[in-house]
């Protein structure tokens, strides 16, 4: 099946580079949603199987591949406005990238092999440059020679993450770099190889995941690309990057260095939600506030799994509940940007009199994203202080404490200054586009499961969280 | 001879390191594929021949001849001859790398495995030290992807460390080499060209909070 959905994934992304008609391009896209919606249906009804030697059904997997068949379909509607006139030949390169992105990102998300994954890796790469660049601006151009070079050096430390973790197995038998094989082994090989190994790995996909240290290359592509886009980058590509460190992490939890490995993820965690308090601070821009709140977010997943026990189910809630957040926020963002004609945060403002439905959303995102009740993430961060509090670590918890204090002023201040002051500068600036109350919809959807999330999780995301993270020890 | 093609790539690395010109980058480029390609000859002799004509067309053909010539086209094109005028002094790159090569030395052996050639891994330290210096010391974008491409190679050697048990993973590397590359030297670096005729990465700074 999963070769069948290869093919006509790229049949499908081949005939949008071709032809120049936009309606036939967007029924292309509907088609390929379509099977996408097919093929994550089946993949939930042959948990545990695999196919083609390479790729897994397991619970990672499809977790994360529901959430992106969720948002991508989402985005894909409200990438709609922006690509209108049919003479404009972007759409035709946007749509086969986008169908691109999503095919690689589903591939890498079910890889069962180290180095598969990496490959798939490197194409989210490639395809979410020709995103960020549809643009065509000079900023756009920045932002994509950035993304394309950081994220390259980063993918090929990562491969040498990966060369390290094939050296220190060399002798023990083992061909190819399964999971479940490094997993198998973890335990006899050499512990330094593997730091080497998980250091690279963790700066490498760092760059995806936009956590520290290489965070920064998502913030400049996630300013500058088309927000349907930016939210796609902001959950399906940042959760690919955890879910590859994490599979590694998960693999090498049986070896000598589990403990080092938790140590690195907390000082990795804590440097984020730091440098993310702090720039937020500064941030003049909103989708840039968007995209520090992600690093901020991210870092709270590494603290969490770094700290272990119930660190684990809090981090995943944490991803799955950001993910309807944050790609709700950027969808508003893009319908503000259209109303207001600007993201720029001293040129915006009384977007609550201008579009009251759509601000409200706004609204509804910055208190689900900030975890103040009832959002589904205060359920996941309170879990993560819990952890905190469990394993003792009282100086990452007060140090965290204070910077999401810095992090909730900051962003609550800037949306509310978009919603109810004056402009500070260039009001005239202000187009008006008219946007379609219809277009709120998947936000109000989205915000409605995150608020469900703080009263109510159902038992299938409790078990599939379970599943995920059974087998790592308990500490 | 292995070791003396060894010796000649660290050369390579020193020469780039000091080097002002991006005509000399170019050729430094061209000539460390040609480099790879004889070590990747001698040390691939036990793999199986299709392995062995990848691996050589890549050196051969890719790093030591399509790759210099995009650089040369952009050299040509935009008209930039030389780092720029604030770069940092070719004699601190020198002592840079000179610190660079003893700690590669120093980390390969602390790294020694029974399974692994000591001099392989001093020069694919070295060679990724000399790509990331690259990067950081310089302020022009031609040499920031003359970086990219040092470490590109760094990996390479990295791959074939271990190339003799894995193959697969030499055949990824490759992969990798190609498509970033292409993407970045042909397509995304005449469109920056395009816009900013002395290809300064200050010029790439606008993005900011």
């Amino acid at each position: 099946m999963i070769a069948i959905y290869f093919i006509s994934a790229l049949l499908i992304a081949l005939t949008m580079l071709t032809i120049r008609n936009l309606q036939l391009n967007r029924w292309l896209m509907v088609l390929f949603l379509l099977i996408q919606w097919l093929f994550n249906g089946y993949a939930l009804m042959h948990r545990g199987e695999t196919e083609m030697y390479y790729f897994t059904y397991d619970a990672a997997g499809i977790l994360f591949l529901g959430l992106l068949t969720l948002i991508s379909t989402a985005a894909a509607i409200q990438g709609l406005p922006y690509f209108t006139d049919p003479l404009n030949k972007r759409f035709r390169y946007s749509s086969a990238a986008l169908t691109g992105l999503i095919v690689s990102i589903t591939g890498a998300y079910l890889a069962n092999d180290v180095t598969l994954v990496w490959i798939l890796v490197e194409a989210t790469t490639l395809t979410a440059s020709v995103l960020i660049y549809s643009e065509r601006t000079v900023h756009a151009l920045e932002a994509t020679w950035k993304y394309i070079f950081i994220c390259s050096t980063g993918i090929a430390l990562a491969y040498m993450g990966i060369l390290f973790a094939s050296l220190s197995m060399k002798g023990t038998g083992m061909h190819g770099l399964s999971f479940d094989g490094l997993a198998s082994v973890a335990g006899k090989l050499d512990p330094v190889y593997l730091k080497i190994a998980f250091l690279f790995v963790l700066t490498g996909y760092s760059t995806k995941m936009e956590l520290f240290p290489m965070h920064t290359v998502g913030i400049d592509a996630n300013s500058v690309a088309l927000p349907p886009v930016g939210a796609l980058i902001s959950t399906g590509l940042v959760n690919l990057g955890f879910l590859s460190i994490f599979r590694i992490y998960k693999a090498l939890s049986s070896s000598p260095i589990f403990g080092w490995m938790n140590k690195v993820l907390i000082l990795a965690g804590v440097l984020s939600v730091l440098v993310a308090a702090g720039y937020m601070l500064k941030a003049k821009h909103t989708k840039r506030m968007l995209a520090y709140s992600t690093l901020e977010n991210m870092g709270l997943v590494a603290i969490a799994i770094g700290i272990g026990g119930i660190g684990y189910y809090a981090a995943f809630l944490l991803l799955v509940l950001h993910s309807l957040t944050k790609s709700s926020l950027f969808f508003q963002v893009g319908q503000m940007g259209r109303v207001l004609g600007t993201y720029k945060l001293d040129d915006s403002g009384l977007y609550l009199k201008l579009f009251p439905i759509g601000a409200i959303a706004l609204l509804i995102g910055m208190l689900s994203i900030l975890a103040i009740p009832p959002s589904g993430l205060f359920v996941s961060e309170f879990l993560i202080l819990k952890a905190l509090v469990a394993g003792k670590s009282w100086f990452v918890l007060v140090l965290v404490l204070i910077l999401l204090c810095f992090s909730i002023y900051a962003m609550s201040t800037r949306v509310l200054h978009l919603l109810f002051s004056q402009p500070r500068e260039n009001a005239a600036a202000y187009t008006q586009e008219i946007v379609g109350k219809w277009e709120t919809i998947s936000q109000f959807l989205f915000l409605l499961i995150v608020v469900g999330a703080c009263f109510y999780q159902p038992p299938f995301l409790i078990d599939i969280i379970n599943e995920i993270t059974a087998g790592l020890p308990n500490l | 001879m292995f070791y003396l093609l060894i010796v000649l790539f660290a050369g390579t690395l020193v020469y780039i390191s000091i080097s002002e010109r991006f005509r000399s980058y170019a050729k430094l480029i061209a000539f460390q594929g040609f480099l790879l390609f004889a070590i990747a000859l001698i040390e691939l002799k036990t793999i199986n021949l299709a392995n062995l004509i990848f691996v050589s067309a890549e050196t051969l053909i890719f790093k030591a001849i399509v790759v210099p010539y995009f650089l040369f086209r952009i050299i040509n094109q935009t008209k930039v001859y030389k780092v720029h005028p604030k770069a940092f002094p070719a004699f601190y790159s020198l002592l840079f790398t000179m610190a660079g090569l003893f700690i590669s030395i120093v980390l390969s052996n602390v790294l020694k495995n029974p399974s692994l050639d000591a001099v392989f891994m001093t020069i694919a330290l070295f060679t990724l030290y000399t790509g990331v210096l690259l990067i950081i010391t310089h302020r022009r974008i031609f040499s920031h992807m003359i970086g990219f491409l040092v470490v590109e190679n760094a990996v390479f050697f990295f791959s074939l460390a271990i190339g003799s048990e894995m193959p697969m993973l030499i055949n990824i590397g490759i992969l990798l080499d190609i498509f970033v590359s292409v993407l970045i030297i042909g397509v995304l670096m005449n469109h920056i060209g395009n816009q900013f005729s002395d290809l300064e990465s200050d010029n790439l700074t606008s993005l900011k909070h």
